[in-house]
């Protein structure tokens, strides 16, 4: 007899399909009405005899005592349960934004596991799923999240800029270029002077062997760059770097990496761009400092 | 546009008024369960009256979950960056009746924030000084933030000792990521007004780790701050090291033209004049108990907000 296999870490359709909140249940109408309909029918019952309508009234304000309390109980746990979902969320936002992948993924399984309580922390948590899913480099899965989030859910414009730019750099990294031209078109409409749409432009001329392209689209666009990046302002200037080392200019290429690595550590940029990784050693990188005070 | 003055006027109006409709419609309640035991109540029928408060009180609910609405779709607008619009939506929250203190006070933190990002500094303090007046029963959130705007707001207008207050107050709470991260900006800023160098150097790794995922503008501040830090103690490698992180993230002389004192990075002949300038008029008034100069301690943060422990 064979084992059942475990089931997979992150399996995408698996966690789509679980996590769909399940409609409540609308027992409490079902309890109100039932308190009711009890309530008139002893009080009818009881009209003729004066010691037994005494009798269905105090236990009457009893059933109703009881349902209120109860209705404030469970009030109280659902509004729990709830803050308590919404804290999960919070903290694997943390997670991601401290680039603690590890555990941010095993607390997204656990959430998408199980169907949540709201629509909101599961579409919050899938937007975080993708970039978990991006940073094990699984850009297929990647992409099937952020097709989903775009199709079933209307997010602000911000957002919906974000993750259309997530997929479009996972298209690049899956070498979908057809489509992730398509996208930075769709990009281009939305938001002509977004960074994050030149990191990406960037990216793609770099892969597609157009080094001098991109760096116009970089001395053009770098007070975007600057203002909207923060410390990703280090990818630009690795794959500048990566430009540069391709068209032999390896002095700008040197000054751009060390631009790079000032502002994010070379291991990590080698890890995102495999353009980057492929001039590993090539070109010092800046030196971070050591020691600090106590 | 709605005033300050008429926010806060509306503010403890409803607040005052909520508290009330919450007393009377519990009182409304327990004398109908009380209808149920004495003979009053069978001229009375209880279940119509507990309707009617039942339908009072759901009409009060849905104005309050409306406002709340209202309040949270400002914090996405200001979150833009379209503070205008924010604006609008927080004036329609504020004149909105809500029996829920925390949705009250949540409109007027907003337009604390709206204050700040138009660098209002005054309507600011008046705004949070408002929030924290009132006891958060539930909202730990409303009394964070209201204590952050406030020291920011105060460190602007020159007010360290109001500034130290605000965020001495911070310590007892655990904090966010995005909390852990206001605060560092805040209390760098306050550390190099004070002109204390050594404590600002402290832990510098792990602030650097925490300003690396701020926002540009912020990032480069605290950076530049904690630069000057190192140059002022001697760690000449970081003071070099941040001050280039910095030249790419922003223009310096913007920076610059922020904070004075920044100057300094960039032009060593400023040095003496402005550290002892800066040590002599911004160390605030010592405590009439302790001498020290009032220092930070460090704030609990959440588990997944120590910058240190995140290894990859």
């Amino acid at each position: 007899m064979s084992e059942a296999s475990p089931p997979a870490f992150l399996d995408v359709p698996a966690l789509l399909e679980g996590s769909v909140p399940r409609p409540r249940p609308a027992w409490l109408w079902y309890s109100l009405l039932s308190v009711g309909v009890l309530v008139m029918t002893t009080t009818w019952s009881a009209e003729g005899n004066p010691e037994l309508l005494q009798v269905v009234r105090f236990f009457g304000g009893v059933l109703m005592l009881g349902l209120l309390i109860g209705m404030g109980l469970v009030t109280s746990y659902t509004v729990k349960r709830q803050r308590a979902e919404q804290q999960r969320v919070e903290a694997i936002e943390e997670l991601v934004q401290l680039r603690r992948w590890d555990h941010a993924a095993a607390m997204l399984q656990g959430m998408l596991s199980q169907p949540t309580l709201t629509m909101a922390a599961r579409l919050q948590s899938l937007i975080y799923l993708a970039s978990v899913l991006a940073r094990y480099h699984r850009f297929e899965d990647a992409i099937a999240v952020h097709n989903y989030l775009l199709a079933s859910a209307q997010f602000d414009p911000a957002t919906t800029h974000g993750i259309k730019l997530m997929r479009a750099m996972a298209m690049l990294h899956e070498d979908h270029l057809v489509d992730a031209d398509r996208a930075m078109s769709d990009l281009r409409r939305d938001a002509a002077d977004s960074a994050g749409l030149a990191l990406i432009e960037i990216y793609r001329d770099v892969k597609t062997g157009h080094p001098a392209e991109a760096i116009d689209v970089f001395r053009e666009r770098l007070p975007a760059l600057r203002s909207q990046l923060g410390h990703r302002l280090g990818d630009a200037y690795a794959l500048i770097a990566r430009a540069h080392d391709l068209l032999d200019q390896n002095a700008e290429a040197a000054a751009a990496f060390e631009n790079a690595t000032l502002l994010m550590s070379p291991d990590e940029l080698y890890r995102r761009y495999p353009e980057v990784a492929a001039m590993r050693d090539k070109y010092p990188p800046a030196t971070p400092p050591t020691g600090e005070a106590a | 546009m709605i005033s300050v003055q008429e926010a806060i006027t509306r503010f403890r109006r409803d607040v005052t008024l909520g508290t009330l409709l919450r007393a009377v419609l519990a009182c409304g309640v327990a004398a109908v369960f009380t209808l149920h035991f004495v003979p009053l109540g069978k001229q009375i029928p209880p279940a119509l009256l507990l309707m009617a408060l039942g339908a009072v009180w759901l009409t009060l609910w849905y104005r309050t979950i409306k406002g709340s609405r209202l309040a949270a779709e400002s914090s996405t607008l200001i979150a833009s960056g379209r503070l205008e619009q924010a604006e609008e939506q927080i004036e329609m929250s504020l004149r909105a009746f809500s029996m829920s203190r925390s949705v009250k006070s949540m409109g007027l933190l907003n337009l604390a924030l709206v204050r700040l990002a138009q660098k209002r500094w005054p309507d600011t303090v008046l705004l949070c000084r408002e929030v924290l007046s009132v006891p958060q029963k539930a909202s730990d959130h409303v009394s964070k933030s209201g204590r952050l705007m406030l020291a920011d707001s105060l460190l602007e207008m020159g007010d360290l000792r109001g500034a130290y207050d605000a965020l001495a107050g911070l310590y007892n709470h655990r904090l966010t990521l995005s909390e852990a991260q206001n605060l560092l900006r805040v209390q760098t800023d306050y550390l190099a007004r004070i002109g204390a160098w050594e404590h600002l150097f402290q832990a510098v790794h792990s602030k650097v780790q925490l300003a690396e995922i701020m926002p540009p503008a912020n990032a480069a501040r605290v950076q530049a701050m904690l630069a000057l830090a190192a140059l002022k103690t001697g760690r000449a490698d970081w003071a070099n090291w941040l001050r280039r992180r910095v030249e790419l993230l922003v223009d310096a002389a913007v920076l610059t033209e922020e904070r004075p004192t920044l100057r300094e990075l960039w032009d060593p002949t400023v040095q003496s004049s402005s550290s002892s300038s800066v040590a002599a008029t911004a160390m605030p008034p010592a405590p009439a108990t302790d001498a020290a100069p009032p220092k930070l301690p460090e704030p609990p943060t959440t588990a997944a907000t120590d910058p240190a422990a995140a290894a990859e």
